[in-house]
């Protein structure tokens, strides 16, 4: 099977523990627990320039920091999905437009692009998953000619939980052999689509794998990540064509503070991004 | 050249008048590197300190900046640099391999921690060589020659009543060059250190890659009471935490020394914890020591100081560890 090249270790930066002030200039609300948050520089630049799947300490200097990937981005600025889930997150939903935030990065490697093209793409994301994914997809839409069929397979556990809606619902429908398919774990009032698991409902779509033709990209929690991992695997997919990202906590976000480790490979440099053929080398614990 | 040993104390005199110089000595019953000055009593004749001189560089809590939030919620952030010129002298050949491994950890792999660099710029290491080992000690299997540290500033070989001077860097020249008033151009004859501890690390690397669900760390883990007392006193040991205090309108962002044997240290938000367990931890930490580190970086990240072995309140010892590595058969 042909493998894709995915960099590793291959962020670099000066003086990288030091954050910069940034400023909020957009926020979203994407469910009732998800925002977006649009940065820029205390004069209206984009923070940092950074290739799609590359990261970010975003925080409040008060409060602490934390990594997301940035989400999405343009000449102007950079963004970062955040789901309150803690101390630091739920400090961040209270944002205001126009609030200082502290910012550092880039950090961690990035989707294999170069590697992809040509190749028809499969992004399979559940809940909250789906800001890395959108990373990547956005880059295949933006450089469309490059690649081939897109599908994406999302679900989250009710209707509110869906981030991104105008995009999943309005905007990539109507993109060129673009396919969006959504599921719900659960029945919703809200809900007149598939209700299923993400695994299950991948089935029953029969994206098979092209004669490694089409590449796969998983983002989830651990239960959807094992479930489509498994069936993509029965589909006939290779480990080689199945990439996914992985998550520790981290504080340093540059291989220092040893936390973030999975075997010999500290997740904040080396990755988050492996393939499963990858991570089938690493020794691990999860 | 040789520095005879009675000259030592006047040489230390003579360095710390400009800068702050670290020897091995005994203060409130620790034995650490202290600052030389008023109340402190140098002893090289100590084989190991018990806390490693580790945070000379990588100190134990450390402001990165300052900050304040005005009335406006707007950020202003001040750097801090807190490092200054330092001496180690009297840091053991064991400790000048670990800071081998720190400058690659800290120094290397993209991203150059600017704390650590301008700590370690700014440090004038001093080695003594050993004349004789402690019984944890087992540096020499590690690779380590107890009476040469070949990334020292300057080597003192201990021969009994005289040290001879061998300056390694170009910093080391400089400094020695300084040293006329103390020294004498005279040779001498290195003292032979024997090791009683000894471990065999032939295929231990290689062989350990084969062992992460081998039967041996649930042995070893079981009597493991998570104290972090090893990875305290561990030389190589640089994991770290970041944090922020803040007062009124004032804050400081620091770091400070953690341990992966805290199951805090891997927890995540909504309770996913993927080394929740002693044996997850104590396996990491060993296989830190003996395989990823090797793997990552081309060297064993255990330089042989034998302090978890003396510290560790249960006798979980590395050496046996690698004696049971050795001897496992799959
Ligand atoms: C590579 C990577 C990418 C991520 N991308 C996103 C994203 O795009 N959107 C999003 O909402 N979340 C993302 N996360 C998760 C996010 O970092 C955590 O939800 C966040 O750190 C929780 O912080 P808290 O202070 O609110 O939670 P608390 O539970 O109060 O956590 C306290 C501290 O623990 C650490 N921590 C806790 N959970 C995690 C975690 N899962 N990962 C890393 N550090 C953690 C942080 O240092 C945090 O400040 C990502 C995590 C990683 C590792
Ligand atoms: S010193 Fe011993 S008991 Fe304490 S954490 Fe280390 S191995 Fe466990
Ligand atoms: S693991 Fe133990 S013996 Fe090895 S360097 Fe650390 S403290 Fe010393
Ligand atoms: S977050 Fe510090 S090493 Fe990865």
């Amino acid at each position: 099977m042909p493998s894709i090249e995915i960099s590793h270790g291959c962020a670099k930066g000066e003086r990288p523990l030091v954050p910069q002030v940034c400023r909020v200039v957009e926020i979203t609300e994407e469910t009732p627990d998800v925002k977006s948050f649009r940065l820029q520089t205390l004069d209206g630049k984009k923070p940092f320039d950074c290739e799609p799947g590359q990261l970010g300490m975003f925080g409040l200097l008060q409060y602490g920091e934390c990594m997301f990937v940035v989400s999405a981005q343009s000449d102007e600025w950079v963004q970062f999905t955040v789901k309150k889930v803690g101390l630091v997150t739920e400090h961040l939903h209270d944002l205001a437009v126009g609030d200082e935030v502290s910012l550092r990065g880039p950090y961690g490697n990035w989707w294999p692009t170069e590697g992809c093209k040509g190749k028809d793409m499969l992004f399979i994301a559940g809940g909250i998953g789906l800001p890395p994914v959108r990373s990547f997809l956005l880059y295949c839409l933006e450089h469309r000619e490059d690649y081939g069929r897109i599908d994406l397979v999302y679900s989250a556990s009710k209707y509110d939980d869906l981030v991104f809606k105008e995009q999943l619902f309005d905007v990539w429908p109507n993109d060129p052999d673009m396919h969006v398919h959504v599921s719900l774990y659960h029945e919703d009032p809200q809900w007149d689509g598939e209700v299923a698991y993400t695994a299950p409902f991948l089935d029953s779509l029969e994206l098979g794998p092209e004669d490694g033709n089409r590449v796969a990209v998983i983002c989830g929690g651990p239960s959807l990540s094992r479930t489509c991992r498994e069936s993509l695997l029965n589909a006939g997919y290779s480990e080689e064509l199945i990439l996914t990202t992985l998550e520790m906590r981290m504080k340093c976000g540059v291989g220092k503070c040893g936390r973030c480790n999975m075997g010999g490979h500290f997740i904040c440099l080396d990755g988050p991004i492996f393939s499963l053929a990858e991570i089938a080398t690493m020794h691990s614990d999860v | 050249m040789i520095l005879n040993k009675q000259k030592v104390a006047a040489l230390l005199d003579h360095l710390s008048g400009a800068r702050d110089v670290f020897v091995p000595a005994t203060v409130d019953g620790v034995a650490k590197f202290a600052r030389y000055g008023e109340g402190v009593q140098p002893d090289f004749g100590m084989v190991n300190t018990t806390m490693p001189p580790k945070d000379l560089l990588f100190p134990q809590t450390q402001k990165m900046y300052h900050f304040d939030v005005d009335a406006n919620g707007s950020y202003r952030i001040h750097e801090y640099d807190e490092s200054r010129e330092q001496v180690v002298f009297g840091i053991r050949p064991c400790d000048m391999r670990s800071i081998v491994c720190m400058d690659e950890v800290f120094l290397t792999k993209g991203f150059v921690d600017e704390f650590y660099a301008n700590a370690r710029d700014k440090l004038l290491t001093v080695c003594v060589g050993c004349a004789q080992a402690a019984e944890t000690c087992f540096c020499d299997s590690m690779g380590v020659d107890p009476q040469m540290a070949p990334n020292a500033d300057v080597m003192l070989q201990d021969c009994g009543d005289a040290y001879l001077v061998l300056a390694q860097t170009e910093k080391g020249e400089a400094e020695v060059a300084e040293w006329s008033a103390f020294t004498e151009e005279a040779d001498a004859q290195p003292v032979t250190c024997d090791l009683t501890l000894k471990v065999d690390m032939e295929g231990v690397v290689d062989k350990l890659e084969g062992m992460y669900d081998a039967p041996i760390w649930d042995n070893l883990s079981i009597k493991c009471l998570n104290c972090g007392t090893c990875t305290y006193v561990c030389p190589t040991c640089h994991c770290f935490d970041i944090s922020q205090d803040m007062r009124r309108k004032d804050g400081i962002r620091f770091r400070c020394w953690d341990s992966c044997m805290f199951s805090e240290y891997t927890m995540m938000a909504g309770g996913h914890n993927p080394r929740p367990e002693k044996l997850e931890r104590v396996r990491n930490r060993f296989m830190h020591k003996l395989n990823f580190f090797e793997r990552r970086y081309g060297m064993s990240l255990c330089v042989g100081c034998g302090r978890c072995v003396e510290k560790c309140p249960v006798a979980l010892d590395i050496t046996r560890l690698i004696d049971e590595i050795g001897a496992y058969d799959a």
